[in-house]
């Protein structure tokens, strides 16, 4: 079985390698005095159709179509491939005429989402594994649920058997909307521990205040937080490694579309030497 | 306020939470094999050899004959043409024959031969047919079409309840089959399917009822104590053994396929036999993960001791061993072996090489159940390592004195497992009986997105129908995922009344929706959870019901997308190499995959 570094390195020879044919068989394009641009568009345009094939193949699982896998590592290089194309066509210069500005601008869009992707699908998988609990993405809202209705009526018996008021004011100011529905989006993505340290310390502070039944109280209300906080944690993260793709689809859509209509228009309005 | 004493009433179950709970001691009849054994049942069998002549004081007081008789063996009748065992199906029990006389097919490719049975035939579906899955599976889960449970029946048999609610498959035309093809007849007074009881091997061939019969059903354990107590069941069955299977096993295996058949003969004739542990070790080792590991390895059965004189060669026939060695206070697991595999050949090796005694270098345990081999030495060194080839041989062994709490070396498979497998990972695997697999579902969390094209390409590929959850136990960043593993001992396939749940001509442990009766005997066998009763709809959706109006239940699991193209469509759907299914026996290929 190959390693991943011998595939990486595999592929990155491949690419450059297929890069520089590229650019010498633009070269010779050039110098024999044919227009390159048709000849970069097409190579673009197809490694593009190349490329969108993925999503195809990811909807026909049952069919002998090669692994995802070998799809993915395909898609991986060939969209850098494209990048080069894409340079190779555009002449390092931006383009002019709204169908081009908006090609150019949907073409960096897609690359840029893909290279998050590929980021982002390098990277938070490894931070989820190691963050506590590994939750289903679709049983994140029951968890979330199941803990708020079990806080609440935690709270409730314990303010029924205490009569103390001083636990359920701060859950309703502090703690209510803290289990109500997913918190600190931003800072989980960031990796940052600021909110859950913080809400911690409200915790702690309030602690000092109260009798021993409420601290223990407390102490048990400090362990739910953190669970909330790893349900939060997992959603932000899985929520992200799946929403970048509702970026990146749609806008590749968007691109085939409107990269047919240039070419059309491209062998349209071209007048050439006839 | 003055306080308001309220009388309490007295509660007998507060009463009782308060004081130590007390019933009465589990025991091993406290469920007997069959409800309706009597005495008058085990008096009339005892009049008829062997057990007429068995002698009762051979048995001890906590497990005597007639005990056995009552409690760990059933009559059964069957009528003409019902098939008794399926060939290639796994089973707990024997058979005596009390009355009557059944029939054992020879021809492999006979009427009842297990492809010919009523059982779907698993041929991957065509270029069309699977593209065509993209229109035609359903939008709505499980559904069927309950026309075809009218007419789902195949060439040779049906299942069927009988009056007596008993499942039985009847075959037709029997006297035409005994024309057609050779067979031969089992009579009354003579046993059959105890190797297979025995060894939990597949059923080697298919046994039907010539004509109206009375069999005496023995489950393993009491078959496991007659041959302990009784010389004459013992000689017979493992007279049988060596006659019929253990050749063959011989053969197959490397170490003594050079052998010609004379010494090959003298081998299986000094050949022992031994098994260890429980065989319904899938009923209790959930709650044995959760002790510690020293706990549970005191609920292993211990087959060979480091640092005792390695007697022989053991070769696993089924179940699982597990190589440990000592480290600090306690053991340290090295590997684990399974079927076809050997323990202490490089001691043997070394010792017969260098003229030395060296002793066996890790302790073999039995991980739920094994049924082992043991070939002695002194035969190894006479008929076997002579002719054997230098590929074969094991590497020289390290002295254990000089290496306590390091690893020594067993053989090139092993060492490289230890090197490559982390300890705790190894255990996990062992704790779990997760080596159980040859198609585990492994998922690499650190490479995992959680995007579910995994499980999207499994429902596409069952009518829209995921047949496993991306969840479930995970160690050192690999989650064992919640899909059947295809188990080398398939313990889901013990006590299927119709042998639904069968094995693939390919390997695969399948179930046949058609000839399922969801009696959740294999969902509640499974020891990982793997399989699924789920109510059947038709195409509006409605539940298909039974004639008693209740809904028709059907086992469902993983089946390796037998009938699709290329393969387990989870594996091939998946974009980052994240998951895999692995043969926990090839751990080259393990290490490979974790490694890579």
């Amino acid at each position: 079985m190959m390693t991943f570094s011998k595939r990486r390195l595999l592929g990155i020879s491949f690419l450059f390698f297929i890069s520089l044919l590229l650019w010498i068989a633009n070269e010779l394009v050039v110098v024999s005095l044919n227009p390159s641009h048709f000849f970069t568009g097409w190579v673009l345009l197809v490694t593009l159709l190349g490329l969108t094939l993925f999503n195809v193949r990811k909807k026909l699982p049952f069919l002998p179509l090669g692994s995802a896998s070998a799809w993915t590592q395909f898609h991986i290089y060939a969209g850098f491939f494209s990048v080069v194309s894409f340079v190779l066509h555009v002449g390092w210069k931006f383009p002019q005429g709204p169908i081009q500005v908006v090609l150019f601008a949907l073409f960096v869009g897609v690359t840029g989402s893909g290279i998050f992707g590929l980021f982002l699908s390098r990277t938070f998988p490894a931070l989820i594994t190691t963050h506590g609990e590994n939750v289903l993405f679709e049983r994140i809202p029951v968890f979330r649920n199941k803990l708020r209705a079990e806080l609440e009526a935690s709270v409730l018996d314990f303010v029924d058997k205490t009569n103390s008021e001083t636990v359920a004011d701060f859950y309703i100011e502090r703690l209510s909307n803290f289990f109500d529905r997913p918190r600190n989006y931003w800072h989980h993505l960031l990796q940052s521990t600021r909110p859950l340290i913080s809400l911690l310390h409200e915790i702690e502070i309030h602690q000092r205040f109260v009798n021993s039944k409420e601290q223990e109280f407390l102490d048990l209300i400090k362990g739910m937080v953190k669970q909330k906080n790893n349900l939060d944690y997992q959603y932000a993260l899985q929520m992200t490694l799946k929403g970048w793709l509702f970026v990146h689809i749609p806008m590749t859509y968007s691109l085939m579309i409107i990269s047919v209509l240039h070419a059309f228009i491209a062998y349209a309005f071209y007048g050439g030497v006839s | 306020m003055a306080k308001k004493f309220v009388r309490i009433p007295f509660s007998p179950l507060k009463n009782a939470m308060a004081l130590p709970s007390q019933i009465t001691r589990p025991e091993r009849w406290d469920v007997p094999f069959g409800d309706e054994m009597s005495d008058d049942d085990v008096e009339r069998i005892l009049a008829i050899p062997p057990f007429s002549r068995i002698d009762e004081r051979a048995f001890p007081r906590s497990t005597p004959l007639r005990g056995i008789l009552l409690n760990d063996t059933r009559i059964e009748r069957y009528t003409p043409g019902e098939l008794v065992v399926i060939e290639k199906d796994y089973g707990n029990s024997a058979f005596f024959i009390l009355s009557g006389t059944v029939r054992v097919e020879l021809e492999k490719e006979g009427e009842f031969h297990e492809e010919k049975l009523w059982r779907k035939h698993h041929n991957p579906k065509g270029w069309m047919a699977a593209l065509a899955q993209l229109w035609r599976n359903p939008k709505l889960p499980e559904t069927r079409n309950p026309a075809q449970y009218e007419k789902q029946i195949g060439k040779s048999g049906e299942p069927y309840i009988r009056s007596d609610r008993k499942v039985r498959i009847r075959l037709k035309n029997v006297s035409q089959i005994l024309k057609k093809y050779k067979t031969v007849p089992i009579e009354k007074g003579q046993f059959f399917g105890e190797i297979s009881a025995l060894g939990r091997t597949p059923r080697t061939a298919s046994i039907f009822a010539e004509e109206e019969t009375e069999l005496l059903e023995i489950r393993w354990q009491g078959l496991r104590e007659l041959r302990q107590r009784v010389p004459e069941i013992k000689e017979h069955i493992d007279r049988l053994y060596r006659e019929r299977a253990l050749s063959a096993e011989l053969q197959d295996h490397p170490i003594f396929a050079h052998l010609p058949g004379e010494d090959l003969q003298h081998v299986i004739d000094q050949t022992e036999f031994a098994t260890f542990g429980n065989y319904d070790w899938f009923a209790s080792f959930n709650r044995l993960a959760e002790k510690k590991t020293s706990e549970r390895l005191k609920n292993e059965p211990l087959i060979a001791l480091e640092g005792h004189h390695p007697n022989g060669l053991m070769i696993v026939r089924s179940g699982f061993a597990r190589v440990s060695h000592a480290f600090g206070e306690g053991h340290r697991t090295i590997s684990y072996i399974g079927k076809g595999q050997s323990y202490g050949l490089s001691e043997i090796v070394h010792n017969w090489k260098h003229q030395q005694q060296e002793p066996y270098q890790y302790s073999l345990r039995a991980i739920g159940y094994v049924d082992m081999l043991l070939i002695p030495t002194v035969v190894m060194e006479k008929l076997v390592l002579p002719g054997l080839s230098q590929k074969l041989l094991p590497p020289r062994l390290e002295k254990l004195s000089n290496n306590r709490g390091q690893l020594p070396e067993l053989d090139a498979k092993i060492r490289r497992s230890q090197a490559e497998i982390d300890d705790k990972f190894l255990e996990f695997l062992v704790e779990n009986r997760f080596m159980n697999g040859t198609a585990t579902m492994l998922i690499d969390m650190d490479r995992c997105v959680h995007c579910d094209d995994c499980v999207r390409a499994c429902a596409a590929a069952h009518n829209n129908n995921p047949r496993f959850i991306r969840h479930g136990p995970t160690e050192w960043e690999i989650m064992v995922a919640n899909s059947c593993m295809h188990c080398m001992d398939p313990v889901c396939m013990i006590g299927c009344p119709t042998g639904a749940i069968h094995r693939s001509s390919q390997g695969q442990v399948v179930i046949d929706d058609a000839t399922c009766i969801g009696c959740t005997t294999c969902a509640n066998s499974c020891p990982y959870h793997n399989i699924r009763m789920v109510q059947i709809r038709n195409a509006s959706g409605k539940l298909i019901l039974g004639n008693d109006n209740a809904p028709i239940i059907k086992a469902t699991k993983c089946d390796l997308c037998i009938d699709q193209l290329k393969g387990p469509a989870c594996q091939r759907a998946c974009p980052h190499d994240a998951l895999k299914r692995i043969n926990m026996f090839e751990r080259e290929s393990l290490i490979a995959w974790l490694n890579r």
